[in-house]
C-alpha cells in the first residue's frame, strides 16, 4: 500500500552516513526523461491503473482527532498539550522545513518559527476545514518561503555566492523518497498518484510546490533545458490529474 | 476564452495555479477569473488543498534537542509578557497620574519583552557560535544550574541592534549575580553602566555598578531577582545613581530574565 518506512534509528542511520558527503538528492537523468535509479523504485514506471486499494489506513483518522484535540487545547494556551504536539509533529514538519530551504540549521529557525506562530494562531485551525497536519503543513511552508525570500533581499549583493550554494546542494542523484507516514486523507490519495509518476516527473512537481519554483528556475536549479522541465511538469500534472479525478 | 465552459481547460489551469507554475500574466488572469467566478474558485481551492498534501509527504527527520528548547523559551517570555501587560494595564488604571518615565511606557515593555524573546535566540547563537569563552561560561553555568533546579536565572542584554552585550547569571545559592560583556561597548572614563531589576510593578531596583572590566561579579540575594522579568542597564554619571532613585541616564541593554527549569 505504502512503500515501507524506515524505523526513526534507521532513518537517522542512514540520514547521517549520507550527509558526510556531499549531498545528492535527485536521480540522475537522461535528456529522454527516464531516470537512472540504481536503488530500484519499484513503482517508477508510469502506470495509469487505479490504486488497488484507495482506503486508507485506519490509524490515521484517530490521529487527526488527536492533533486536533491537541490543537484545541493550545489554542487556550495549553503549553502541556503546545508540547505534545511538537513531539508527535516535529519531525514530519522538520522534513518538510528541510525541503524546502534545504539547509539543517536555516530549518530549524524556520521550524521555530513555525510553531511560535501555531502557538499564536491554533485557535484559528476551527476555521480552517482542512486536516491538522495540512494546516501545519501550510505554516511551515510558508515560514520557509519567507526565509528563503527574507534571505534573498538580505543577500542580493551576495546572489553569485548564493547560487552556487544552491546548485550544490539541489538535486544531483537519488530521487528524494515520499514519506506517507502521519499523512492525512487527501495527502494520502495525493501519495498514490505520485507514486504512479516516473520519479523524475515526480520530483520536479513536489520540488516546484514545495519551493514555489517556476519553470525557468527549475531549470536553471536542475541544470536542465526548458524545455525538458515543461514537458515533465505537463506530462506529471497531467496525469496527477486524471488520477486524483479517480479519488474524487 | 470562457473557462466557466471548458471545465477541461479550467482543471488544467487550476492545477498549474496551484502548483505554483502559473506566472505573471496568466495568474493574475486567472486570480481574476477566479474572484469573478465561483466555480473557477472552487477548481482552484481543490487543487490548492490536493497539492497541499505535498507538504506531508516529506521524509521525516529528528530536530535537535534545542530547537524545542528555544521555543519553549519563546513562549515562556511571551506569556510572561501577557501577564506583565495586564498587570501593568491594571496599575496604570489605577494610578492614572503616574510619572511618564521610560519603565511606565507600555511600547517600552513590549519592545523590551520582544528584546527578550530574541534575546533567548541570541543566547543559544552566541553559546554556539560566537564566544568560545562565552560557551565555556554557559557550560559552566548550566552545569551548576542543573545541579540545583528551579533555581538559577540566565538574561542576556542587548543594545537597540537586538545586539548581546552583556550575558547576566544569578546563582542563587551563592547569591552571586555574574555579568560578563559579550560585545564591545565601553563607556567614557566619566561614566558607569549600572544594573536594575525591572520588576513587574513598582520603580526599578539598582542591583551594583558595573566597573570597567569584562567580567564582574555583584551579590544579590533571590528576593531580588525573583519575580523580576527584565533587566536593564543605564549609562549613568561615573560611580551611578546617588541615593535611592531610579535609572537618569539612558538604557543601553535590556533582556528578559529567564528562570531555568
Amino acid at each position: 500500500m505504502t512503500d515501507p518506512i524506515p524505523s526513526a534509528s534507521q532513518a537517522d542511520g542512514e540520514r547521517s552516513a549520507v550527509r558526510r558527503g556531499p549531498r545528492r538528492p535527485f536521480p540522475r537523468f537522461t535528456r529522454a526523461g527516464n531516470a537512472i535509479a540504481p536503488g530500484a523504485d519499484p513503482i517508477s514506471t508510469p502506470s495509469t491503473e487505479l490504486p488497488q486499494n484507495p482506503g486508507m489506513p485506519m490509524p490515521l483518522h484517530s490521529q487527526d482527532t488527536e492533533l486536533i484535540a491537541l490543537l484545541d487545547r493550545v489554542a487556550r494556551q495549553d503549553a502541556l498539550a503546545f508540547k505534545q504536539l511538537y513531539d508527535q509533529c516535529a519531525s514530519k514538519l522538520y522534513g518538510l522545513a528541510i525541503r524546502v530551504v534545504d539547509n539543517r540549521a536555516w530549518a530549524e529557525d524556520v521550524l521555530q518559527d513555525a510553531f511560535l506562530t501555531i502557538w499564536r494562531t491554533a485557535a484559528d485551525y476551527r476555521n480552517a476545514l482542512s486536516p491538522p497536519m495540512a494546516w501545519m503543513g501550510l505554516i511551515v511552508r510558508s515560514r520557509g518561503l519567507d526565509f528563503l525570500r527574507r534571505r534573498a533581499s538580505q543577500r542580493t549583493h551576495l546572489t553569485q555566492e548564493m547560487d552556487d550554494t544552491m546548485s550544490e546542494s539541489l538535486p544531483a542523484d537519488t530521487p528524494s523518497p515520499m514519506d506517507a507516514a502521519q499523512a492525512s486523507e487527501q495527502a494520502w490519495a495525493l501519495h498514490q498518484c505520485l507514486q504512479k509518476l516516473a520519479s523524475n516527473q515526480r520530483e520536479v512537481v513536489s520540488l516546484a510546490y514545495v519551493r514555489d519554483l517556476s519553470h525557468g528556475e527549475l531549470a536553471q536549479q536542475l541544470r536542465l533545458p526548458l524545455g525538458t522541465i515543461k514537458t515533465w511538469i505537463r506530462r506529471g500534472m497531467e496525469q496527477l490529474r486524471t488520477c486524483m479525478a479517480r479519488f474524487g | 476564452m470562457d473557462l466557466t465552459r471548458n471545465p477541461e481547460l479550467l482543471d488544467r489551469l487550476a492545477t498549474s495555479y496551484a502548483l505554483g507554475t502559473l506566472r505573471a500574466g496568466a495568474r493574475r488572469r486567472f486570480e481574476s477569473l477566479a474572484r469573478q467566478h465561483p466555480s473557477v474558485r472552487a477548481a482552484a481551492l481543490v487543487w490548492q488543498t490536493r497539492m497541499g498534501g505535498l507538504n506531508e509527504l516529506q521524509m521525516q527527520h529528528t530536530p535537535d534537542p534545542v530547537v524545542w528548547t528555544r521555543i519553549d523559551n519563546l513562549v515562556r517570555a511571551e506569556q510572561q509578557e501577557q501577564s506583565l501587560r495586564t498587570a501593568r494595564e491594571h496599575a496604570m488604571a489605577h494610578r492614572p497620574d503616574a510619572a511618564p518615565a521610560w519603565w511606565s511606557s507600555l511600547g517600552w515593555w513590549r519592545g523590551a519583552s520582544v528584546a527578550g524573546a530574541f534575546a533567548t535566540v541570541l543566547a543559544v547563537a552566541a553559546g554556539w557560535h560566537f564566544h568560545v569563552q562565552l560557551r565555556t561560561e554557559l557550560a559552566q553555568s548550566q552545569a551548576q544550574l542543573q545541579a540545583i533546579p528551579q533555581e538559577a536565572y540566565v538574561a542576556v542584554l542587548q543594545d537597540d541592534k537586538s545586539k548581546a552585550s552583556m550575558l547576566v547569571t544569578f546563582d542563587p545559592r551563592n547569591k552571586r549575580l555574574t555579568l560578563q560583556r559579550v560585545g564591545n561597548y565601553q563607556e567614557s572614563g566619566d561614566r558607569s553602566l549600572q544594573l536594575w531589576a525591572i520588576p513587574a510593578s513598582g520603580a526599578p531596583r539598582s542591583l551594583g555598578v558595573l566597573d570597567h572590566d569584562r567580567l564582574l561579579k555583584l551579590t544579590a540575594g533571590e528576593a531580588d531577582i525573583r519575580d523580576v522579568p527584565t533587566l536593564a542597564i543605564s549609562l549613568e554619571p561615573k560611580g551611578g545613581v546617588p541615593g535611592e532613585g531610579g535609572p537618569t541616564g539612558p538604557v543601553v541593554f535590556s533582556g528578559t530574565l529567564i528562570q531555568k527549569m
